[in-house]
């Protein structure tokens, strides 16, 4: 009885899913429109974006590095959908051009990271400067209206899927598949290894950079087709699109247990932890707290999820930048 | 060896500096102007100020993301003071005291609590800014004092320096005689290189680390008080998104992310650089976009080259070895 106690408790994204399960019922029972289909629908659609980045982030985060040149990614990536589409090309082109240019990205980014063994916060923060830049340039001060969007992103940002929007459908499927693999395949669990302990991981023979290269290929890849949810999702895009959204992203992984100290965590969690964001942002309104307070609650939760997974956990020694060294 | 080539570094960013001011010289003749100068040292008043902080910070081995939203909630809390009837003067201690007391909550959180600092200054980034909201609301204070806002836009009468440049000059020298002269600066290096030996050493790691984050909130807040005035006006939504240009000041600088190296000069000329080029790009017409990308290539330059060196360098010493 103990052990299973003890072993329910170690489950990682137990906190920040019963967080969850509390904030839903207070939200529900002050205002019960949040417990309506359309209340569902707000939260998950609104989660859609974050959710879908934060899966590719956990491959990086539990690698104890990070990427935080996704949010120009996408912008760029839903920008250019947008454009191409606008151009009179199909949808697949369209979506060839997204992807192509997260794999450029992520090639750029992997290699740096992967081969010269560069820090991810440098590289990523200046391949986010980068791509944000060429990105204000393509765009200037045009915006992707909606009659610009490929009819089927269009059709996605729209319609739900016996009441399930398809664009969380995408998030969650996306969950369920990297979610597989990176319990059951065992190049998917060196990137644990290699967070865990570097050091050991490549003695053990892991081949560190190729794994640590395509965990950044395979960020940049998610991040360049998810330009499509971005663009679904607000049916538009313009040079601001995707600012700022690497720390949303980083914010919801950290929160739903995917320690940034690296080694820990799973992209469940770090869906769980977007949604509890969105769904507090959602929450605030519904109890009529002012909408200004809703960065502040988000820092705090932030702060309060680290704290309390230091606390609950006594494997994680103090701390630089990124955690124990 | 190590410590031999960071010399190099700041010394390549100063020529660099150097050779940003002959060629904006030539490409644009209103470049070398005092107007110009003053706009520049005025345009990058606050980052640098907020950078001589950052060097501290990152070269202990930690960082600051929240050190933009530190700024911004300084400037709310002073148009909130000021809004309320508080005199000016008052508003601006106030503003400081609050930079000083967010530091401190950084600090006790990565310090006592022990969390990675990463993590907690993301919260504290979002944090401080929805303070921001909360004490301000959607509407900015415009209605600041004449006497006080006439700092933001004139200069020293009888020179062609900007205010702003007396607080960034003052806590220039200070910050580069402490981080290079004093015992503070020293154990700040040694901290960064190896926390463990640092603390078996005698250096009370934990209290430095508190006191340099303490330090990087007050530097923001003199920075928002600067800021405040530049634009006379506090708004909720300022300097969004500073704190990259900080870092990324501060690395191209030669400061490494990992920590234990660095020195302050060379982030001074790294802050002053960008803000010359920033300065030729507009001069030349040419968007504003183009100095996102040579931020961002100048950052990944000042990763790239230490490493080339370091790899050609081991090459041509193995070479000589097998020889």
């Amino acid at each position: 009885m103990k052990t299973l106690v003890k072993k329910v408790f170690r489950v990682r994204e137990l906190p920040v899913f019963l967080a969850l399960v509390i904030v839903v019922i207070i939200t529900g029972t002050a205002n019960p429109e949040f417990f309506t289909l359309s209340g569902f629908q707000d939260v998950t659609l609104g989660v859609a974006v974050v959710a879908t980045l934060a899966v590719a982030q956990t491959l990086v985060i539990v690698m104890k590095h990070i990427d935080l040149s996704v949010g120009s990614t996408i912008g760029f990536s839903a920008y250019l959908i947008g454009d191409a589409s606008s151009q009179g090309h199909g949808f697949w082109y369209c979506m060839g051009l997204g992807l192509a240019l997260g794999l450029t990205v992520g090639t750029v980014n992997g290699f740096m990271v992967a081969y010269l063994r560069l820090p991810s916060l440098v590289v990523t923060l200046g391949t986010l400067y980068i791509v944000r830049g060429l990105f204000n340039e393509v765009a200037g001060g045009n915006t992707i209206t909606e009659d610009m969007v490929p009819g089927p992103i269009n059709f996605m940002g729209l319609n739900t899927f016996f009441g399930i929007p398809y664009l969380f459908l995408v998030a969650f499927l996306l969950m369920l598949v990297v979610g597989f693999v990176m319990r059951r395949t065992r190049s998917a669990r060196d990137l644990y290894a290699i967070g865990s302990n570097l050091l050991a991981a490549e003695l053990g023979g892991i081949p560190v950079a190729r794994r640590v290269f395509l965990a950044f290929l395979a960020t940049g890849a998610v991040s360049g087709l998810a330009g499509a949810v971005l663009l679904a999702r607000f049916n538009t895009a313009a040079a601001n699109s995707g600012n700022g959204l690497e720390l949303s992203v980083v914010a919801a992984c950290v929160v739903g247990g995917v320690a940034i100290a690296g080694g820990v965590g799973t992209v469940y969690g770090a869906v769980i932890g977007a949604i509890l964001l969105q769904a507090i942002t959602m929450a605030l309104g519904a109890l009529g707290i002012p909408q200004f307070w809703q960065l502040a609650v988000n820092g705090t939760l932030l702060i309060a999820a680290i704290s309390l997974d230091r606390y609950l956990s006594t494997r994680v020694k103090p701390t630089s930048i990124m955690g124990a060294k | 060896m190590k410590k031999k080539y960071t010399f190099g570094w700041d010394q390549g960013v100063s020529v660099f500096l150097v050779l940003t001011v002959v060629v904006g010289g030539f490409i644009s003749e209103y470049f070398a102007t005092i107007d110009n100068i003053s706009f520049v040292i005025q345009d990058v008043a606050e980052i640098a100020i907020i950078a001589l902080a950052m060097t501290y910070l990152i070269i202990a081995g930690e960082i600051d993301l929240s050190v933009a939203s530190i700024l911004s909630l300084t400037s709310a809390t002073v148009g909130f003071l000021f809004r309320n009837g508080t005199s000016f003067e008052v508003a601006i201690v106030g503003g400081l005291l609050v930079g000083l007391l967010c530091g401190l909550l950084n600090g006790y959180l990565v310090t006592v609590i022990g969390l990675p600092s990463l993590a907690v200054t993301i919260g504290t980034l979002a944090l401080f800014r929805g303070l921001c909201y909360a004490l301000l609301g959607n509407e900015p204070v415009n209605e600041l004092p004449e006497n006080w806002i006439v700092l933001g836009y004139e200069n020293i009468p009888g020179t062609f320096l900007p205010w702003s440049a007396i607080p960034l000059a003052i806590l220039a020298a200070i910050a580069w005689i402490v981080l290079h002269y004093t015992r503070i600066g020293r154990w700040t290096f040694a901290i960064g290189i190896n926390p463990e030996a640092a603390k078996f050493s005698g250096i009370p790691v934990a209290r430095m680390k508190l006191g340099l984050f303490a330090m990087t909130g007050l530097m923001s807040g003199v920075a928002g008080v600067v800021y405040t005035l530049r634009f006379a006006s506090a708004s909720p939504d300022g300097a969004v998104g500073y704190e990259l240009s900080v870092i990324a000041a501060v690395l191209f600088g030669g400061v490494a992310i990992a920590g234990g190296i660095g020195t302050l000069w060379g982030v001074l000329a790294a802050v002053l650089s960008l803000g010359a080029i920033r300065s030729v790009l507009q001069l030349i017409d040419f968007s504003a976009n183009a100095l996102l990308v040579v931020s961002g290539a100048l950052l990944l330059i000042s990763v790239v080259a230490p490493k080339a060196i370091e790899i050609y360098q081991s090459r041509r010493n193995s070479a000589f070895v097998t020889k």
